[in-house]
């Protein structure tokens, strides 16, 4: 056995033998370092990151005007927050070492904007947005439906989010449908949430938190109706207004998600982002907004007749739409032969 | 022993392998098993190719054919009948979500109404559009209550075999079709667990559901319905002078009401999810005699409109003074056809 094995080796030398006599050291010293050389630039971050989604650096900003041009083109009626989100994620990217992570509760009616305004967000922090590998998105009603099984759950999202803060710092969470959460699951994620430096020697210091429900949008709408009766523009709600009522009104609201969590309990929570509900001529600038994302040409007989045909509250004076922008695209379609016939006679 | 032998041989072939010149490969046997070979494989490329390939196997689309939208609102208009709302809106619909490449959730449609109006039969018409073979297709999807969902205490289990239905199979082909039929007859809690799937996100999972195409029929809604309808009658209008805001408006507060409908306090409609409320009217006289002659023809005889008359007479007919609109809509028209019919 032991000598059958030299036996095989000699003829196969002995073939190799004429191919090694081509190494020539020059060549081959040449092809070495060319290859080393080519390894070694593809894979620099600034090439390789072209094909390849990397996370953010620590010393990237997020960049102002970019964010400013899309809250103002993109999301309509919502003046508070589009003040707060901005002053809120410029002053946290900015900050060279913030103490803990950020953390953005966003409340309203439906249709308002609440997941267009955290998808605007996680497009400047991460290019790709919710296609991201650092964006995550969690659905109360999807990933967490059985309220029996609380307890893996709240160990699955430990880990998840340890791992992925590990991963990549700069990660963004986004949690919908906080009102149908059960409320255990949102305390298992407060000791990440903390003013704590490190916790088991990952720091979560530089992520993002958001939390979206439709809690306290009823609250938010009487606030929003009151201003109306009183006569004051829209324009003219403050924070202030809002944000004390809405904390208290959400921490106390059996549906909440976060009733009695600690998370408000601690003031953990740094911003409370009130949706307010939409009046027509928002429903109007999102058909037309629709409209010119299909390639249309704006007819305003065909704005004003969806607007129309949404429901608004409350009964009488018909202020408010109920559905905020949702189902103008099916709405569209509706009339879409008029205007189709309409870009045919036009060519 | 044969193990030195085996070796032995080894080495022997490896020593004359270098004596071979490249003129003796040119060998009858093995250049014929070459060009046999890539020959194969040219065969198998050109069968794959797609083209070729989804005419003999069904595809799925990636983008849809034109003359679906043409051949919905022919079949609509000849085998329909007495639906004026729906094959108008049906039809503009499906159309302008299939013709959307940008669609911002999936296409919710729910279709209520009295029984035997045709709620099933538009359902198979949709389908038989937009899939070359209908609802036998793969990927349309046919989930009945009663059937699938019979156990209220298994209702967590359904929650879960029904998300990862959905979710596998449109992972799989993202223009698929989900019927869901006796919605009236379905736990309430359960349509709340696809109400994620309906909504207007990018992608879930990774998984993109905003092609998808998502029917719901019910029975709920048809009093409403035919109280309107009824309105009309009396008040001598036409029934095509019915619009679909009469209707709709009342529908969506009373199915959201109805403890019977399925939607009974659903998140569907609390968070707008149904594109489309669709009211069938119920069928009056006229429209059953409609129904027979089809039947007639399509069982290949000459239509004898005292038959159809007689027929037409059988079916029972409510309110009980006005005699107006079918209770059963053109079921069981068939059946007493083989009665007259006797060959």
């Amino acid at each position: 056995m032991a000598r059958s094995v030299p036996l095989l080796w000699v003829p196969l030398l002995w073939v190799l033998l004429p191919g090694l006599a081509a190494l020539e050291p020059l060549s081959v010293g040449l092809a070495i370092g060319v290859a080393s050389a080519l390894t070694g630039y593809l894979s620099h971050p600034r090439f390789y990151c072209n094909y390849v989604e990397c996370c953010p650096r620590a010393g990237q900003r997020l960049n102002a005007s970019a964010l400013k041009a899309q809250l103002d083109n993109r999301l309509f009626g919502q003046h508070l927050a589009k003040d707060v989100v901005l002053k809120a994620v410029l002053g946290f990217s900015n900050n060279p070492s913030p103490k803990k992570p950020l953390m953005l509760s966003l409340h309203g009616w439906a249709g308002t904007g609440k997941n267009f305004l955290s998808q605007i967000l996680a497009e400047q922090v991460h290019p790709a947005g919710l296609r991201s590998k650092f964006v995550h998105l969690f659905l109360a009603t999807l990933h967490f439906p059985h309220h029996d099984q609380v307890k893996l759950y709240k160990e699955q999202l430990q880990n998840w989010i340890r791992g992925n803060v590990s991963a990549c710092p700069s990660s963004v969470f986004i949690f919908d449908e906080m009102d149908k959460m059960h409320p255990g699951v949102i305390d298992a994620i407060k000791p990440f949430l903390d003013y704590y430096e490190e916790v088991d020697g990952v720091s979560y210091r530089k992520a993002i938190f958001i939390f979206l429900s439709n809690a306290g949008g009823d609250l938010i709408n009487k606030a929003a109706l009151d201003f109306w009766a009183s006569g004051k523009r829209r324009e003219d709600i403050q924070l202030k207004d809002l944000e004390p009522l809405l904390s208290v009104g959400v921490f106390n609201n059996k549906n909440s998600g976060l009733w009695h969590s600690s998370i408000i309990d601690r003031n953990l929570i740094d911003y409370f982002v009130p949706f307010l509900p939409l009046e027509q001529r928002h429903v109007k600038m999102c058909v037309r907004a629709e409209m010119a994302a299909r390639g249309y040409a704006v007819d305003e007989k065909i704005v004003q007749e969806v607007a129309d045909e949404m429901t608004y509250f409350p009964k009488e004076e018909r202020i408010f739409s109920d559905k905020g922008c949702k189902t103008v695209q099916a709405k569209l379609d509706i009339h879409e032969d008029v205007v189709m016939g309409d870009t045919k006679a036009r060519g | 022993m044969k193990l030195r032998r085996g070796t032995l041989r080894a080495a022997l072939a490896l020593v004359l392998l270098p004596l071979l010149t490249p003129a003796g490969a040119v060998e009858p046997i093995s250049v014929g098993l070459a060009i046999a070979g890539a020959a194969a494989s040219a065969l198998t490329g050109f069968i794959s190719y797609p083209r070729l390939y989804c005419y003999f196997r069904e595809c799925c689309l990636h983008r849809h054919d034109p003359r679906a939208a043409g051949a919905l609102q022919g079949n609509l208009d000849n085998r329909l009948f007495g639906q004026h709302l729906v094959s108008k809106v049906v039809v503009k619909a499906v159309r302008g979500f299939l013709n959307n490449t940008n669609a911002k959730k999936p296409l919710a449609l729910s279709l209520h109404g009295w029984t035997g109006t045709g709620k099933n039969f538009v359902s198979k018409i949709v389908a038989e559009s937009i899939y070359k073979k209908g609802l036998q297709s793969k990927y349309v999807h046919q989930f009945v209550a009663t059937l699938h969902f019979p156990h209220a205490h298994s209702i967590n289990l359904y929650k879960d075999q029904l998300q990862s239905w959905i979710r596998g199979n449109v992972s799989v082909c993202p223009r698929s079709l989900f019927i869901f039929d006796e919605m009236d007859k379905m736990h309430a809690g359960l349509i709340d667990s696809i109400k994620p799937f309906l909504d207007y996100y990018e992608l879930l999972d990774g998984v993109s559901y905003r092609q998808a195409i998502f029917i719901f029929l019910s029975n709920a809604g048809a009093e409403k319905i035919t109280e309107v309808a009824l309105d009309f009658w009396r008040n001598g209008r036409t029934r095509e002078d019915i619009q679909l805001t009469d209707i709709q408006n009342a529908l969506s507060v009373s199915v959201f009401n109805n403890k019977n409908s399925g939607f009974w306090h659903s998140t569907l409609i609390d968070r707008n999810l149904i594109d489309y409320f669709i009211p069938f009217l119920p069928l009056e006289y006229k429209h059953v005699k409609m129904c027979v002659r089809v039947e007639i023809e399509s069982r290949g005889y000459a239509v004898d409109e005292d038959i159809v008359s007689r027929i037409a007479d059988e079916m029972t007919y409510f309110p009980r003074e006005e005699r107006i609109y079918s209770d059963k809509g053109c079921k069981t028209v068939d059946a007493k056809l083989d009665y007259y019919y006797d060959f």
